[in-house]
């Protein structure tokens, strides 16, 4: 909606300045003229100002998947409904039980941004959140189009920077922490001039959304599995609805607080040259493999036509279409009997609605980049500890593999060394010389 | 592909009408013709603002909220909170389910696979690697690589196995194209070659680095409906799917394209789910024209085996149009 009205407030100044413009000439001569253009006028100020009457928010279903999945629009309806029975709307979120989420937290990040007491705001997420990551927390709020890497689709349920094992959702923790540091080299900025109640707060609401978004896509996926004589409905039951779709997401989320990566201390005595050293043999070697994407010289250019996770569902879905209208192409309607014909029409027809959600429900897929090793600039934080933990789990949702089980912890441990010593140049013996940033010596 | 992925900027396509018509009535027209121009582009613009409100994405139905607050009340009462599951006839004994897929196109020749990475292990002595995804006995016809899965299973004879089963990669290339598990049985995930790969079952969260001649364990948390992929993000070309089952009823075709389903529970309705990767039915399914088996769109099958009953489905015949070519 956010959109619509930007849209159309570019509109009316254009049009306005070439009438006024004009507008002095036309008086004297010709009045019915000019009739006519206040009439343009008004017309134009109406249905602009028309955008701007949205009734209250509402949650965007994953139309994406919903195509993919071939529902029906009767089937759409249905999980719009379950979500609203389920998780409420916008100006009033709410959760099933089992889901262990906070009301009151919710009830502060959600809904129009408004205050009732002095010096307290309500409505936090669409204040601070909804313009990249959107209402729904679809990753497509007005702006995102714009930034790169796009803003985090939180309906997967997959979040990238943590201290748990790589299939592990994030603890509270770890979301307070991408909100309070934000996203180095990214366009998530940090939150840290909000009071913690209010970082709690959002925290509570990105999990909420995302709890939301995971049993969206759990019930999408559901008609597939539907037996003949259910005849295209879900269940509409406490078995169904509560354990067999929301338990488990809730459950994973619970699991989270207890699934942190036990990460041994690095020796406290560790001869740090010798340790930078097996740590580039690691690095370039068949063991840890950093080299094949992080490339030759760290710059993270060994692999660069990969696709994260939330961009391969796009890039698969557009391949879908496109292998469908080739396949339709190549199909002649002269030798189909009725049957097949109608078949063929549902299937164009189908393919049709795919591609205008791939063009309007969806951003176009882009490639991920492995990290520049060389800028000392690391999205999920700097620490020693931070990149201990991307290595030992790898980055969910990015192509980044775990090094866990194959690769000890000390050698991580010599690894994150190395790593933190690639933004500076090394001009002699290691360890010896004074470490001077790259640019600087250039 | 490129030109579909256009964002398309509403913005620009109004701002372009006005000035479009305002440089023409600089050029030398009369003003009252002039001043029409004018007004009929801001109709024209206005035209446009009016679909705008729509905006360029597909809405979806709005939730029916009466039924929603319906719903809630009835998910939250703790009164008629289960409906009663209405009881599924269970039989006894075990019986086996056994056929052969055969494929009635020509499936041409294997496109061979771009290998531009680690090419001195990869492609070593110019050795080739091809698309797997549709594998045809020459001589026999036979089709392998389909899946054929149990949807509904009330009892299972075999507890899950403790010993690992074998996932390998060799010579850049997963040695089995696909490949079923029962969840909680380990899966030693290999790697035979002297270089690193990484293996990504998707849908799994499951990506781990495989440094040469090592392995490490994956034992599936759940069930995938449908088979998954298997890659490695170093090596694109690599790719294999995966199908997780509580119940282990499920079978891939052999390279005859035969298949064979052992202890499956006898005297019960059964529902068998097929797939194939390169298959022209929804996500994957295969469906055949076989009417006393029910056969659906969906790619399911129903039967009923009598106890010890080994039960041949004879020759599968999938059709060429069956097949993405």
């Amino acid at each position: 909606m956010n959109a619509f009205a930007a849209q159309a407030g570019t509109k009316t100044p254009s049009g306005d300045l070439i009438c006024r413009e004009t507008r002095g000439q036309l008086v004297p001569s010709l009045f019915p003229v000019w009739m006519l253009g206040v009439v343009a006028v008004v017309l134009l100020l109406v249905t602009t100002t028309g955008c701007g009457k949205t009734a209250a928010a509402s949650y965007r279903l994953n139309m994406v998947e919903s195509a993919k999945q071939r529902l029906k629009p009767e089937q759409e309806q249905q999980v719009a409904t379950i979500l609203a029975a389920l998780f409420g709307t916008p100006d009033d979120p709410s959760a099933p039980s089992e889901c262990g989420l906070d009301a009151a937290k919710l009830q502060l990040a959600a809904g129009p941004v408004r205050s009732d007491i002095v010096g307290r705001k309500n409505g936090l997420y669409r204040e601070h959140c909804a313009h990249c990551h959107g209402v729904s927390g679809d990753g497509m709020g007005p702006t995102a189009a714009f930034l790169n890497p796009y803003p985090r689709d939180y309906r997967p349920g997959v979040f990238k920077f943590k201290s748990t094992e790589r299939a592990d959702k994030p603890t509270h923790a770890d979301l307070v922490m991408v909100l309070r540091n934000g996203l180095a080299g990214s366009s998530m900025p940090s939150f840290a001039l909000l009071s913690d109640a209010k970082i709690d707060a959002l925290s509570e609401y990105v999990k909420y959304l995302s709890i939301r978004g995971e049993v969206e896509l759990a019930l999408m996926r559901a008609f597939f599995e539907l037996d003949d004589e259910d005849q295209g409905r879900l269940p509409e039951d406490r078995e169904f609805l509560i354990e067999e779709i929301v338990l488990p997401v809730a459950e994973a989320w619970q699991a989270a607080e207890d699934a942190l990566i036990d990460v041994p201390e690095m020796e406290a005595d560790i001869d740090m040259a010798a340790s930078i050293a097996k740590g580039k043999e690691l690095f370039y070697g068949n063991k840890a493999n950093c080299v094949k994407c992080h490339g030759v010289t760290g710059l993270g250019d060994g692999q660069v036509n990969d696709y994260d996770d939330w961009n391969k569902v796009v890039l698969q879905a557009h391949k879908t279409v496109q292998g469908g209208l080739e396949q339709a192409d190549e199909a002649s309607t002269w030798d189909m009997d009725a049957d097949e014909a109608v078949e063929h029409r549902a299937e164009l027809a189908w393919l049709d609605r795919f591609q205008k959600v791939l063009d309007g429900n969806a951003l176009p897929p882009r490639t991920i980049r492995p990290r520049n090793l060389r800028q000392g600039i690391y999205r999920g934080g700097m620490r020693p500890l931070d990149l201990y933990y991307r290595i030992h789990a790898g980055i969910n949702g990015a192509p980044m593999p775990a090094a866990k089980g194959t690769v000890p912890p000390e050698d991580i441990w010599h690894i994150v060394n190395y790593i933190r010593s690639l933004p500076y140049d090394f001009n002699g013996t290691l360890g010896v010389d004074k470490p001077m940033v790259a640019r600087d010596r250039l | 592909m490129k030109p579909g992925y256009r964002v398309k900027t509403r913005l620009q396509s109004t701002m372009t009408t006005p000035f479009s018509t305002s440089v023409g009535r600089r050029s030398g027209a009369k003003r009252p013709l002039a001043s029409y121009c004018l007004i009929f582009a801001m109709i024209i613009a206005t035209g446009i603002s009016l679909p705008g409100c729509g905006g360029g994405s597909v809405a979806g139905p709005a939730p029916d909220f009466e039924a929603a607050l319906v719903l809630r009340e009835k998910l939250t009462s703790a009164t008629g909170a289960t409906e009663a599951g209405e009881d599924k006839p269970q039989g006894t004994g075990w019986a086996t389910l056994k056929g052969r897929f055969i494929f009635a196109g020509a499936p041409g020749d294997a496109k061979p696979l771009v290998v531009d990475k680690d090419t001195e292990v990869c492609s070593k002595d110019g050795m080739k690697l091809f698309d797997r995804s549709l594998m045809v006995d020459a001589s026999t016809k036979g089709l392998a690589n389909v899946v054929l899965f149990l949807r509904n299973s009330s009892r299972v004879k075999e507890p899950v196995p403790t010993d690992a089963l074998i996932f390998d990669q060799k010579n850049c290339e997963f040695l089995t194209p696909v490949f079923a598990a029962r969840v909680g049985q380990p899966i030693d995930v290999k790697n035979s070659d002297p270089i690193g790969h990484n293996t990504n079952i998707s849908g799994t969260s499951f990506n781990q680095l495989i440094p040469a001649g090592e392995s490490t364990v994956f034992t599936a948390g759940r069930e995938t409906g449908l088979p998954v992929t298997v890659t490695c993000n170093i090596h694109p070309w690599m790719k294999a799917y995966a199908v997780f089952r509580e119940d282990g009823y499920v079978a891939v075709s052999a390279a005859d394209g035969s298949f064979s389903i052992p202890d499956l529970p006898a005297g019960e309705p059964l529902e068998f789910q097929v797939w194939h990767e390169r298959s022209t039915g929804r996500s994957g399914a295969i469906s055949l024209e076989q009417p006393e088996l029910k056969w659906n769109a969906k790619g399911r099958f129903k039967i009923q085996l009598e106890e010890n009953e080994v039960r041949d489905l004879g020759t599968l015949q999938v059709p060429a149009a069956a097949i993405r070519g």
